[in-house]
């Protein structure tokens, strides 16, 4: 109040203030979101399936994924990033979850989508155990927010098997 | 700036920021962008700083009522040179006593 510069800093000060009171109230306000998100995997083809030199079996699999994760953004909302994980259970392991494909959904609009692809990363196991394995297809999401906190849900697809032989 | 001056620039900044901060943040939760919340707010900001922050004649409507020269004469009979001789001769009196 003293001169102009004390005023200005004053401003500022109070300015910024303000707005972190704004953006932990809009971080808050995605508490009312509910979403109800839907998501369906087919496994199209086993394209090879095999067990590499090192003694660890190896599948390429087509997978056709579809999903509408619309209902997630809110106005608070930056992206979703969402992963596909292939989750069995082996002798040695009593969960092994492995990431076969990931996106990230910049917008809304984009939140509704079918694709097919191919797994993006490789399906490997620790061992030789995949052969007739049973196992679940899980779609995983990140809400990623503008500001504050993030919100992480899935869907558990389960009932997919591999072939008892190698191909 | 007066006093009264500060006073209002103080109360029309506080004021104005949290009523522009109130109102980005309903506008931008009612049609759900995020982008123009912080763009009412950044707009906002800049306008209160150029209403408050700037030394505008408004702030300056109770300007102090210095003394004026004549009125202090009054106190002192003598001109500045001889009141100090006054002092300085009044200091000698004491520690000869």
């Amino acid at each position: 109040m003293h001169s102009f510069g004390y005023r200005l800093n004053a401003l500022l000060t109070l300015g910024v203030t303000t707005l972190a009171l704004m953006c932990a109230m809009a971080s808050f306000s995605d508490n009312f979101n509910h979403p109800s998100p839907s998501a369906n995997v087919q496994v199209m083809n086993v394209n090879w399936f095999h067990k590499q030199s090192s003694g660890n079996d190896e599948v390429s699999l087509t997978l056709k994924i579809s999903a509408d994760l619309q209902s997630t953004f809110t106005w608070n909302t930056k992206q979703v990033f969402a992963f596909l994980a292939a989750e069995y259970e082996t002798p040695g392991n009593s969960l092994n979850q492995i990431s076969l494909w990931d996106s990230i959904i910049p917008s809304k609009e984009r939140a509704k989508f079918t694709i097919h692809t191919k797994n993006k990363y490789r399906l490997i196991d620790q061992g030789s155990n995949l052969r007739g394995k049973e196992f679940n297809l899980t779609l995983h999401w990140h809400v990623m927010p503008k500001t504050g906190k993030m919100f992480a849900d899935k869907i558990v697809m389960t009932g997919y098997r591999l072939p008892v032989d190698y191909r | 700036m007066d006093w009264q001056g500060q006073k209002l620039s103080e109360q029309l900044m506080q004021i104005m920021l949290v009523a522009v901060a109130v109102a980005a943040y309903v506008t931008g939760f009612m049609i759900e962008s995020f982008r123009i919340m912080m763009l009412i707010y950044a707009g906002g900001v800049v306008l209160i700083a150029l209403i408050t922050v700037q030394n505008w004649p408004l702030f300056n409507r109770h300007p102090l009522k210095w003394l004026e020269p004549s009125v202090a004469d009054e106190y002192s009979k003598e001109p500045p040179q001889q009141q100090a001789a006054a002092a300085s001769s009044g200091k000698k009196k004491s520690t000869k006593k």
